[in-house]
């Protein structure tokens, strides 16, 4: 119905009130193992010294089927049930940015946009004339560039750094729902077989009322 | 041998009988369109939404420290947790659907005419208690839209004449939405199902007494009526059925399409959301509160605009039978109240602006017109009609009435007559 909503909204809105409002990147997301586990790699270089994800565990990244090598260098000697928090303390965090990083187990859920916002961030930064670096999506940001997204706008560079985007927002979608292939799976079941039982009804109903007249 | 135990009860407890009259031989008439699914539909998510919600409350922890955790412990750790979260996050739309489906059949139809103004009032009720359930359920995961609806809506009651702001802290327990705000609401959130459980039993004696309405308008001879089980059992059935595909597919593949992005953000005190939006359900009762532009003006016209619903039996002086079936006028008033329904969803929706608060306006006095009117249209499209003739069946029928109607005034006279 939300969806719907927005369809109609953003069909019929005047411009006046969105054009602040920076147009996201559309991402084609990885749901496959290489891909979370790649994108998991990444966001432990780039992104684990300052963000928390604490509704995750190492065990859940192994019970994923993540290569138990990399878990065991990701956690060192942290316990397999402690949650993967940021290597740096929140207040460190507060005294260097002004303000603690976010939690990113649901960022992925609590953007609106979901992915494409994330991914949109990660590669929204540029190169101000004075040199510090701006964000298009979210201009109030305090994280630095950290993919160094800014200063590799072409070619090569630009690719591998999209890339690495994708791959991050590939595991932070999987780690903000972590039962969603299950869902479609299941779902696609229970549609079918909803589908065969309300066809069945319908003509258990047919044969009823054709008694009547 | 079951069948003494069935006659040992029967000698006891109205069983059969109870089952023969109001189950399975429950005279029911046979032109029913699929328009009268939707309040079996509606008892059918009431019983899923307290199913799910039981055990959503042996995982839950009402603490303002540990609810948003414990939401989280449900998606992730409890095994098919996520499943029940979201029957039961949609479920709530969904009920609130077929409710608003349910409600415009009435309209339409005009089953909220005599002799059925009680169902039509005790499903007043039943919607007021829908809506302050689903409204203290959404506290409790404890996300940013979450505390900031609570925290909006609570502060209406600051309109109170005197004591607006004791009962607010009343409300509340506390000067702010807090732990003593969430344990309450969990507690009557909990409560509150039973009370409309009992709520829709009054529901259905009612229903019993004077049956159920039918497109025609027209009372059914007995032999238009036929036994519930099993022509609307099945019929009943395969409604559900497709009910149960739709609702599966907002469970299965799109169930973050109603919820808010905001509310995955843990409730924060200290900083308020960019915008801050209620349930869609809510959101054309919202955007009447906004249009006016002073606080106790606005809780006025939400207060009516969920209440006018139970004027309709007044406001309806047609003699002619029915709803819209033979009363084009009030067809057209009908279209243009769900149109105007629309309109005010998504103004409720879309942060404020100049162009949309004026759209807002035009809208909420439309909606409260579209029930000034009545009175005038019934009268006026009575003369009409009459004037162009209307099928004999439907003349026969409101001269039978003017007849009955005459009779019992006779009696009355005859009676006072009597004691004078």
């Amino acid at each position: 119905m939300r969806t719907l909503l927005k369809i109609v909204l953003l069909s019929c809105i005047s411009l006046s009130a969105w054009a602040n409002e920076a147009v996201l990147d559309k991402v084609n997301l990885e749901n496959d193992l290489k891909s979370i586990e790649r994108g998991a790699d990444t966001l432990m270089g780039a992104c684990h010294s300052c963000h928390t994800l604490k509704y995750v565990h190492y065990r859940d990244l192994l019970n994923f089927g993540m290569d138990k090598q990399k878990v065991e260098a990701w956690r060192g000697d942290q316990p397999l049930d402690s949650a993967l928090v940021a290597q740096m303390s929140e207040a460190d965090a507060i005294n260097m940015f002004g303000k603690a990083p976010p939690d990113l187990s649901l960022m992925v859920k609590a953007r609106e946009g979901g992915p494409n916002y994330v991914y949109s961030y990660l590669l929204g930064y540029y190169q101000k004339p004075d040199g510090s670096t701006g964000n298009h999506i979210y201009p109030e940001t305090k994280m630095p560039d950290i993919l160094n997204s800014g200063g590799s706008t072409e070619g090569k560079q630009h690719a591998e750094v999209q890339a690495q985007a994708r791959d991050i927002v590939s595991f932070l979608t999987w780690v903000s729902d972590p039962h969603e292939a299950e869902r479609l799976r299941l779902g696609y079941y229970v549609i079918g077989y909803l589908i065969v039982l309300t066809t069945l009804l319908y003509f258990v109903k047919k044969q009823v009322w054709s008694k009547l007249n | 041998m079951p069948g003494r135990i069935v006659e040992w009860i029967d000698q006891r407890f109205p069983l059969t009988s109870f089952v023969k009259h109001e189950l399975t031989g429950y005279p029911t008439p046979r032109n029913l369109s699929y328009w009268w699914n939707f309040g079996f539909l509606a008892g059918f998510v009431l019983v899923l939404q307290v199913a799910t919600g039981i055990f959503l409350a042996m995982h839950y922890k009402a603490d303002v420290a540990l609810s948003f955790d414990s939401i989280q412990h449900i998606m992730r750790d409890v095994n098919y947790g996520w499943l029940l979260r979201y029957m039961h996050a949609v479920g709530a739309s969904a009920f609130f659907f077929v409710i608003f489906v349910h409600m415009a059949r009435t309209l339409y139809y005009g089953s909220y005419r005599a002799p059925r103004e009680l169902m039509w009032w005790t499903g007043q009720g039943l919607l007021l208690l829908l809506m302050a359930t689903a409204f203290m359920g959404y506290l409790l995961p404890w996300g940013q839209m979450s505390f900031w609806g609570a925290t909006v809506i609570t502060n209406l009651f600051r309109a109170t004449p005197f004591f607006g702001d004791q009962i607010v802290i009343w409300l509340r327990g506390d000067f702010t939405v807090g732990d003593a705000t969430l344990t309450r609401f969990f507690s009557l959130h909990y409560l509150m199902p039973f009370i409309i459980f009992g709520a829709v039993l009054i529901h259905l004696v009612a229903l019993h007494t004077v049956k159920s309405s039918n497109p025609s308008g027209i009372n059914l001879a007995d032999k238009d009526n036929i036994p519930f089980h099993p022509y609307f059992t099945t019929k009943d059935l395969y409604g559900l059925g497709i009910f149960l595909i739709i609702y599966s597919i907002f469970v299965f593949f799109i169930p973050n399409s109603l919820i808010e992005p905001a509310n995955n953000i843990p409730a924060n005190p200290m900083q308020t959301p960019n915008h801050i939006v209620p349930e869609w359900y809510f959101l054309p009762f919202y955007a009447i509160l906004r249009s006016v532009p002073n606080l106790v003006g606005g809780v006025l016209a939400m207060g009516l605009s969920v209440i006018i619903f139970a004027f309709m039996p007044f406001l309806d002086r047609s003699r002619i039978p029915g709803g819209a079936r033979y009363r084009p006028i009030y067809k057209l008033r009908f279209y243009l109240f769900v149109l105007d329904m629309f309109i005010l969803g998504y103004v409720g929706y879309v942060p404020p602006t100049t162009q949309t608060i004026l759209i807002g306006q035009i809208a909420t006095v439309i909606y409260f017109a579209s029930y000034f009117i009545i009175p005038f249209i019934s009268v006026k499209e009575d003369a009409w009609l009459f004037k162009r003739g209307l099928p004999p069946e439907v003349m026969a029928l409101i001269e039978k009435e003017a007849l009955d109607k005459e009779e019992r005034k006779q009696k009355r006279l005859r009676r006072q007559g009597d004691i004078t």
